[in-house]
């Protein structure tokens, strides 16, 4: 019976937090997966300056704004290294992949634009 | 000879049987005259048979009008490919709704994290308190350990759950095209339905107005 009642006061809990914290302005997703796949890579990443949180089990799928971001590792001496940009649409995805055995990672598009500048898109 | 009928019906019960057969044939001729009079009022004139079949049929014609221009801005709508667009925006939408709830900085995903969070702070805790008993120390551990399990278990789920409708967005964005071509299948079955059931209407007016026609008798035919 108490872990009925503890089942439904999560459903309750997780319901309100999907409705209440629903975001809001046009949103998209950016599917981040890294390679060699690890329990947390340890690579700090970056969108645009804002750091992410370690990456679990080699993919992160993050909710972010529309729009172009860049995707940023550490550089030397303290600046920040540009790996590649990446188009967030419209309730659309956009997979990126991570080499991370490389220095600095280096980005791999699932599918990129045809220009010389290395931007993924959805 | 009715007298001499009389004559002959001279007792009490042939009297009296002579005046019952009198009084039941009075009784069966009104009766029989009621009955014309009244086949006589039930009967309709070929003007009013003709009059009711006409407002039969005129009352159903604006019902008709209104359902082929219904059935036409159906399959307008059926027939264009905009729609078919719109849908499967709506149905991006509606699986990204869930995957914005689910996504690693999402809300769930969060609470998920606090939670283990909460869990890993209490067992470190516990760990090093030194108010309770040993055995009753175990025992917090013990409970909390199994809190840990399920917890992680519960955001392995929401892992999966992730891992899904981040593949049906994936799918819903890489077969676009070809999604948009089914549900215009889709659409065009819906205008056949719409067709259809115009058909069986038109047919049901066409099968009024014969009977209306049919009912036109000239005089003497």
């Amino acid at each position: 019976m108490r872990r009925l009642l503890a089942v439904a006061a999560g459903v309750i809990v997780v319901g309100v937090a999907i409705v209440a914290l629903r975001p809001t302005g046009d949103i998209g997703y950016i599917e981040i997966k890294t390679v060699p796949v690890a329990p947390v890579t340890q690579t700090p990443l970056y969108i645009d300056s804002a750091k992410l949180a370690p990456i679990k089990q080699g993919s992160a799928i993050l909710q972010q704004h529309v729009g172009t971001l860049r995707l940023q590792a550490d550089g030397i001496a303290g600046t920040l290294a540009p790996l590649c940009s990446i188009v967030v649409k419209r309730n659309r995805i956009t997979t990126v992949t991570i080499s991370v055995l490389e220095r600095p990672p280096r980005c791999v598009c699932r599918f990129s634009t045809a220009d010389p500048v290395h931007t993924c898109v959805s | 000879m009715a007298t001499s009928l009389l004559g002959i019906a001279k007792g009490p019960r042939v009297q009296f049987a002579v005046a019952a057969l009198f009084a039941l044939a009075v009784a069966l001729s009104g009766s029989t005259a009621r009955a014309d009079d009244a086949a006589n009022a039930g009967a309709i004139s070929p003007v009013e048979e003709f009059s009711q079949q006409l407002e039969a049929f005129q009352r159903s014609v604006p019902d008709l009008n209104k359902s082929i221009q219904n059935s036409a801005s159906t399959i307008d709508s059926a027939s264009d490919p905009e729609k078919a667009r719109a849908e499967i925006d709506k149905l991006r939408a509606t699986v990204s709704n869930l995957l914005a709830a689910v996504a690693d900085n999402g809300p769930v995903s969060q609470l998920g994290v606090k939670a283990l969070d909460h869990v890993h702070a209490k067992l470190k805790a516990l760990a090093q308190e030194t108010r309770y008993k040993p055995e009753e120390r175990l025992f917090l551990i013990d409970q909390w350990r199994k809190l840990e399990v399920e917890t992680e278990n519960a955001n392995k789920e929401l892992d999966d759950a992730r891992m899904q409708f981040a593949a049906l967005l994936q799918t819903l964005q890489q077969n676009e095209d070809f999604i948009g071509e089914l549900l215009e299948i889709r659409q065009a079955e819906k205008a056949l339905e719409v067709i259809r059931h115009l058909t069986r209407d038109i047919r049901d007016a066409s099968a009024q107005l014969n009977k209306l026609i049919g009912g036109i008798k000239p005089p003497g035919a």
